[in-house]
């Protein structure tokens, strides 16, 4: 019982997350790994008319066909640029009690790292140049910044399709 | 053995037979009297009663056993089902929904529930008998049985006519199974009346010897009814594969008792006294027959059929016997090839039955173009008679899925005679083309469009009877729906012969309620359509059913969502229609496949009526139009409207397509040709993106954009109207 109850606390104190972080430009992300489903090399995407720039196309994922996100174009930053390293991050998110599969640009990514809570800032809420909702926390690893981002926010499907109709109109 | 699932069942199938039972009675009201019909309600009340018996659902017994007894005696034609009775046999056939309902989510009936259901038996009982005896049943056994009492009384036997003979041993396994011999019992007792019954005891072991998961038990039962031997076979069909069961049918030879004493296993004087206290046999008889059985048993031959004494005997005269008989026969073939050809399944298995097929028409696909490309020709032979077989799997498949459209519309039967009654109109619904099929999954999505439509047709469309009369129009209003295949699409007409829309008061009201800028040219069809526009409604005055402004936006959104589309056609004085356009399937179609830019899509084929390559034919000075055999047909850019990068030295095609009356053409860089494809959802990314209905794998594994015609035409006007709204105006006027 005591044990039980210590065994509990030390949870609570100390959460261990893992996240993947990936490179876009010369900035590090992190997504918790939780919510990523795979990585796939980069071969090729059917474009969609008239979507706007951060929605780069579809491509089919096993019979699956599922929208693939720019997600530099997202951030603000530049849109990004197929190399031999790009690939692209399959993630599941639930919206709606309903599963919705991404899939998501980036230059490379980097590797799977575990933090504790304590480790993880919060976001500044100003000079990151990314809007803050979109920012779960800051993490420092190995004298470099992981931008780890809520991926519900900044990959809302409702926001997303919003923005696709304001594109459309 | 699972009596959650059987039980389950049983909810689907209550639900069914509800149906078919209000169905049923609707056409008593509308003057039907055909035996059959009344037959039908009578069996779909036996039925649910019987089945709810074997769950042990006692409230949906007893209610619809008096239900039922007031049928059969219809059915006898003591009764005559009127108006009258029909106001009631409504309500109850909604009050044993109710229950059944209550049964499902477990649901205790509360004191409003139960009380209205006394209400209703209290006014049926002016229609029962007073003497409230056992059903009597099959009317040709009827006939036989009348003509043949005395003969029979005065042989002496004085066994009860009606009176089967179970003889059961219970599988020893049946408790391990899960299943409860009571509910056996149970189910017997709304088959009949069990008059006698007595429990065999003998196998039970010493106390010692005793496994309590063991079941040692058999029954002889009496059973007066007049359920066939089937009826009560079915009854142990659950437990007939581990368990002895011998049935003697009613006025059997004693020759019949005595073989089924020989051929049990307990002692037979005690058999024979069970059988003498259940009034099957007397005891002289007993006693005879044991004594000359060895007698009988060398007298060569068959028991004489019941029949066959019966004319020996001449008490009734060979035709009529004949006569009855054929009559059951056919009775019982009807009932087989009418309720016994279909199996339930599940919906979830079957979707993924055609998800399973859709892969496997992409896959095939992909071996297609493999085999080629290695040009192999007995593989290229092996691989095409595989393809039609895939396309064969395909269609086959499909079909499962599809569903008449007669059983959504016969619901509406129901809602127009309760709603013309509660607003006092006269209104008569009409149905055409019951039995066009639509996959099953649209089905549940247009009932409620359907049902917005039909309400505001009797609301608004349908004048009062005083206000018909100045209109020289008959008395009772009409309400058609239709139903038929056009083109790879099904059309579902909703027709009124009621007021009309006006279409000057839509303007006018769409100006004031700030839809409509004042001075902007609409077309017919266009103002129509206003009425979908949320907040605009016609009506003067808000009624309980509609007229609230709410609703019409919904149909259309509705059917939108199933890649159709609605149209309304309407005079002022004489009346108003909706047709209803709707592709047949959403899960599979047949496509054509091109590119425009860089892209690939796919036309649906149902909507292609030819290509031609677009230098070959006359252009209309400075329009997009193209004059094909005579007619213009106008024509939109595929890379102009979805602004792709043209490719180098493309020679366009125009692809023809035909929506609804409507002819244009789609300018394209390359055909591909003919492509079986599996539709698959855009996601709720791309909603607002107007002109694609999904996409689509190919063989080659890109994904293929399949163009939704009719919103891509729509797309293309309202871009144009923004572009240049003057010259839109033109267009159209000429086009009218």
């Amino acid at each position: 019982m005591n044990q039980l109850s210590k065994q509990k606390k030390s949870q609570v104190s100390e959460v261990i997350k893992q996240y993947l972080t990936f490179r876009i430009g010369n900035e590090n992300y992190g997504l918790e790994l939780s919510q990523t489903r795979e990585i796939i090399e980069y071969s090729g995407i059917t474009e969609v008319p008239l979507m706007p720039n951060f929605l780069r196309g579809v491509i089919n994922l096993r019979g699956e066909v599922v929208p693939v996100i720019d997600l530099a174009v997202r951030l603000g930053r530049k849109s990004i640029e197929v190399q031999k390293r790009t690939c692209i991050i399959v993630v599941e998110l639930q919206n709606n009690e309903q599963n919705h599969v991404l899939g998501l640009l980036a230059d490379s990514v980097s590797e799977v790292i575990e933090m504790s809570d304590e480790n993880i800032e919060d976001a500044p809420s100003f000079g990151a140049n990314i809007r803050a909702e979109f920012i779960q926390g800051i993490a420092k690893r190995d004298d470099e910044f992981v931008v780890l981002l809520d991926a519900n926010s900044a990959l809302s499907i409702r926001e997303l399709a919003h923005l696709v109709e304001a594109q459309l109109q | 053995m699972n009596l959650d699932g059987a039980l389950q069942t049983f909810f689907a199938e209550a639900e069914d037979l509800l149906n078919s039972m209000e169905a049923a009675l609707l056409r008593l009201d509308e003057g039907d009297k055909d035996m059959e019909t009344i037959n039908e309600i009578f069996r779909a009340a036996h039925t649910i009663k019987g089945s709810a018996g074997l769950f042990g659902l006692d409230d949906i017994v007893s209610f619809t056993h008096i239900v039922e007894n007031v049928l059969d005696r219809a059915r006898d034609e003591k009764i005559i089902i009127t108006g009258d009775l029909l106001s009631i046999f409504l309500p109850c056939r909604d009050h044993i929904a109710t229950l059944v309902e209550n049964a499902r989510h477990q649901r205790a009936n509360d004191a409003q529930c139960l009380a209205q259901g006394k209400a209703l038996l209290d006014s049926l009982l002016p229609w029962l008998e007073t003497a409230a005896q056992p059903a009597v049943a099959s009317a040709p056994f009827v006939v036989a049985a009348a003509a043949t009492t005395a003969s029979w009384n005065s042989d002496g036997t004085g066994t009860n006519h009606n009176a089967w003979h179970i003889s059961v041993r219970l599988g020893p396994d049946l408790l391990r199974n899960g299943m409860d011999p009571l509910s056996i019992l149970r189910y017997l007792r709304t088959l009949g009346d069990i008059s006698h019954i007595a429990t065999i005891t003998d196998h039970l072991p010493e106390f010692n010897d005793f496994d309590p998961e063991r079941l040692y038990l058999g029954f002889e039962i009496t059973l007066v009814s007049n359920a066939s031997q089937q009826q009560i076979e079915d009854a142990f069909m659950f437990v007939r594969d581990d368990s002895d069961l011998k049935l003697i049918p009613p006025r059997s030879n004693i020759e019949a008792y005595v073989n089924l004493i020989k051929s049990l296993p307990e002692n037979t004087q005690r058999l024979g006294e069970i059988l003498v206290k259940s009034h099957a046999i007397s005891f002289q008889e007993l006693d005879a027959a044991l004594a000359t059985q060895k007698h009988q048993a060398k007298s060569a031959g068959a028991v004489d059929m019941l029949g066959d004494i019966l004319i020996e005997e001449q008490a009734v005269p060979a035709e009529i016997v004949n006569a009855a008989l054929d009559k059951q026969k056919k009775v019982s073939e009807k009932k087989a090839s009418g309720e016994n050809r279909f199996i339930r399944v599940d919906a979830e298995r079957l979707d993924i039955l055609i998800n399973l097929i859709g892969e496997l028409v992409i896959n095939r696909q992909r071996v297609d173009l493999l085999s080629s490309k290695m040009g192999n020709p007995t593989l290229i032979e092996a691989v095409t008679s595989m393809g039609n077989f895939t396309e064969a799997i395909r269609d086959a498949a499909l079909t499962l899925r599809m569903v008449p459209i007669g059983d959504t519309f016969q619901k509406f039967k129901r809602v127009v005679r309760d709603t013309a009654k509660s607003i006092g109109k006269e209104i008569e619904l009409e149905i055409e083309g019951a039995e066009t099929e639509l996959d099953r999954s649209m089905v549940e999505k247009l009932n409620d469009p359907l049902m917005h439509i039909v309400r505001n047709a009797m609301d608004h469309g349908i004048e009062s009877v005083a206000v018909r009369q100045t209109r020289d129009k008959p008395d009772t209003g009409t309400i058609k729906l239709t139903a038929r295949h056009d083109a790879g699409n099904i059309v579902i007409g909703i027709h009124d012969d009621g007021g009309g829309l006006d279409v000057e008061r839509i303007r006018k009201k769409a100006i004031a309620n700030g839809i409509l800028e004042e001075g902007i040219h609409l077309s017919r069809q266009e103002l129509f359509q206003l009425i979908f526009h949320p907040g605009l409604s016609t009506a003067e005055q808000v009624t309980n059913l509609s007229g609230r402004g709410v609703g019409m936006d919904v149909v259309k959104r509705n059917i939108e969502e199933l890649q159709g589309g609605i149209e309304i056609e309407s005079e002022i004085g004489v009346g108003t229609s909706f047709s209803i356009r709707l592709p047949l399937t959403l899960a599979i179609i047949d496509g054509f496949h091109v590119t425009a830019g860089h892209i690939d899509f796919i036309v649906p084929q149902n909507t292609i009526l030819e290509c031609v390559d677009l230098n070959s034919l006359n252009h209309v000075q400075g329009q997009n139009c193209v004059n094909l055999r005579g007619d213009q047909v106008p024509y939109i850019r595929l890379r102009e409207i979805f602004s792709l990068q043209p490719k180098d030295h493309s020679r366009e095609k125009i692809v023809v397509v035909q929506f609804g009356e409507k002819r244009a053409g789609i300018v394209v860089d390359e055909l591909h040709g003919e492509i079986q494809t599996v539709v698959k959802p855009m996601g709720p990314i791309f909603q607002a993106l107007k002109g694609i209905g999904g996409s689509s794998l190919l063989g080659t594994g890109a994904v293929a954009l399949i163009l939704d015609i009719q919103q891509l035409i729509g797309f293309a006007i309202s871009r144009e109207h923004l572009r240049n709204n003057a010259f839109l105006v033109s267009a159209q006027e000429q086009e009218e």
